[in-house]
């Protein structure tokens, strides 16, 4: 007899209070990504950047390889070699690109399917619908900076038989990407939360991330002040790096600043992606 | 626990200058209830209300003996809801976006998993349930909204319009799927929805809402409304001047596109008021068939003949 036949009959299990609700969405979430159009070529160049530092820092430990030497100087300094590896420019582009293919839809799809009372009409609260959408974000970003730079600090070891090893060091090799990944997983949901229309949230996060840094380079040599490089994303994620590892920086204004910003527009997101969410919420239910 | 909802002097108002839920006191026992209104009589904001969706501007309330207001969250965890717009996620099949939901509602992944297969078997999505969500037709979304509703076996069933945009066929399988789980002393159902057969069909109860307000609650099939006799007449001759006079006796009358006069005459009356009339006003009784008070003529009663909806 078909379960059919048999009528409606009840689980016999128990329903658990889980400790994190954001989880089945992070989970959900990851597997969704990986199974996108592109994903896999995606991750497999954002991982060049690590095979080009570790081929770096592998030269510059062997002696035979004389002829390079001064192409690979600057890894004499920990600092900045990780500083680079952490904040280099196709790593970053690689992350923002991410962030366009695989985070623009990510609050957009669900105000497009209009799938709020699905969500919301279970155990979950607005923090954890947001928690889960941050750490799909958060996952592979950290994914393709934190764990190569963990990894690269490995193999320094290991070719060298060295490493900086000062608290700040430390802090700044966390603390760098991180930070990174908080602040670019800020920026894509925001603008994912702003309409029911990914093609629109695509557009948006192309401008933001890739047009906004020769806008303030331009603003920057027309009037003379270092200060607008702080309203690029690049040069904002560079100079916070340099600032953490307390390296050379980028750019002529204290790199604090870019600490600040990034932690201040962080927070401020996720205050106004839980309004917002709230507000999107009660227009869904409202049938507006 | 006898009273799964209760609520006490409930408003709301989405705009400042319209209450859309105006002073609602109602008391829900167990078993199946329909939630009966015309369009925009505040069934689904009343419903939004009791899932927590929506903040009461003033009032009380409990879902299951937990306040709507204070704890959501173990309302949510015990309810099911089927929601009546179109918000399945695109780019899952349906076990995958079943189980998904039965996760959030905190079930383990595993039985989750199992359970999904289960109720999209239930519901008659067997062959299609490695599908898309996409992909599907209205009448599958409704089916598939249904089963994400039931993945974790809530106490209590919220269903807003479930057989909206379904064929016939389809529909009369979703009525006997309610009908089926309704039957389970553990689950209680509230149906919202403006189709009389379907709630005459399915509810034991019905709860009839007017511009935000509950004008009627009674059990749907022993007409404790039988305050009526229903007659089904046809006349002829000076037909207003009858239709006044039965209106001035508290009679509700609807008329059909053939002349037909459904009169509802309250209890106390005797038919032969009707005759009495029309001899009064001179109007000939031509056809004259006592006939069944239905659900139909409650909410005619209920929410007045003329209503603009």
């Amino acid at each position: 007899m078909t379960i059919r036949e048999k009528g409606y009959h009840q689980w016999e299990g128990e329903l658990q209070t889980p400790k994190t609700p954001w989880m089945p969405i992070f989970l959900s979430g990851i597997r969704m990504v990986f199974k996108r159009k592109f994903a896999k070529l995606l991750f497999i160049t954002s991982c060049l950047p690590f095979v080009f530092f570790l081929i770096v820092i592998y030269i510059s430990t062997r002696p035979e390889l004389e002829m390079f030497k001064d192409a690979v100087k600057f890894l004499t300094d920990d600092r900045m070699v990780f500083d680079s590896i952490m904040s280099n420019g196709p790593t970053i582009f690689l992350l923002m690109l991410m962030g366009i293919f695989f985070g623009s839809d990510l609050i957009s799809g669900d105000i497009q399917s209009r799938s709020f009372p699905l969500y919301f009409s279970r155990p979950l609260e607005r923090k954890d619908y947001l928690l889960g959408k941050y750490a799909i974000l958060m996952f592979y970003y950290l994914l393709f900076t934190l764990v190569p730079g963990l990894v690269l600090v490995l193999f320094k070891v290991i070719f060298t038989g060295k490493i900086l090893f000062t608290p700040r060091f430390i802090a700044a090799l966390i603390l760098t990407p991180v930070l990174t990944s908080i602040f670019l997983a800020s920026l894509t949901l925001v603008i994912s939360s702003l309409s029911g229309n990914s093609k629109y949230s695509r557009i948006m996060l192309i401008l933001l991330f890739y047009m906004a840094t020769p806008v303030t380079a331009i603003l920057s040599h027309a009037f003379s002040g270092q200060y607008f490089f702080l309203f690029g994303p690049t040069s904002t994620i560079k100079q916070m790096s340099s600032f953490l590892f307390d390296a050379k920086l980028a750019f002529k204004y204290p790199g604090w600043l870019s600490l600040a910003l990034i932690v201040l527009v962080s927070i401020g997101s996720y205050f106004f992606l839980h309004r917002r969410i709230g507000k999107l919420e009660a227009q869904i239910e409202s049938g507006n | 626990m006898d009273t799964l909802i209760e609520l006490k002097n409930i408003d709301f108002s989405y705009s400042k200058d319209k209450k859309t839920i105006d002073n609602v006191n109602l008391g829900i026992g167990k078993g199946v209830f329909g939630l009966l209104g015309p369009n925009g009589a505040g069934k689904t904001t009343l419903m939004k209300i009791l899932l927590g969706f929506l903040t009461p501007s003033s009032g009380y309330g409990r879902v299951l003996g937990f306040d709507i207001m204070k704890d959501r969250k173990e309302v949510r965890k015990r309810i099911g809801y089927m929601p009546e717009s179109d918000c399945l996620m695109p780019g899952m099949d349906a076990v995958t976006l079943t189980s998904y939901l039965g996760e959030l509602s905190g079930m383990p992944r595993q039985e989750a998993m199992k359970r999904a297969h289960e109720v999209l078997y239930y519901v008659g999505l067997e062959e299609s349930r490695y599908r898309q969500v996409e992909t599907y037709s209205t009448g599958m979304k409704q089916r598939l909204k249904l089963a994400q509703a039931l993945i974790h076996d809530p106490k209590l069933l919220f269903l807003d319009e479930p057989s909206s945009g379904m064929d016939p066929k389809g529909r009369t399988e979703m009525l006997e799927l309610i009908k089926d789980i309704g039957k389970k002393e553990s689950m209680n159902i509230i149906i919202s929805s403006h189709l009389l057969p379907d709630i005459e069909a399915t509810c034991r109860h019905v709860i009839i809402m007017d511009k935000g307000k509950i004008v009627s609650q009674q059990e749907v099939h022993s007409q404790g409304i039988e305050r009526f006799n229903r007659f089904e007449i046809r006349i002829k001759g000076n037909t207003d001047s009858f239709l006044e006079r039965l209106k001035a006796l508290d009679c509700q009358i609807s008329t059909d596109d053939r002349e037909l006069h459904s009169i509802l005459i309250p209890k106390d009356q005797s038919s032969r008021i009707l005759f009495k009339i029309a001899m009064e006003t001179g109007a000939q009784i031509r056809h004259f068939v006592q006939s069944k008070a239905t659900l139909e003529d409650t909410f005619v009663n209920a929410i007045g003949v003329n209503h603009d909806n």
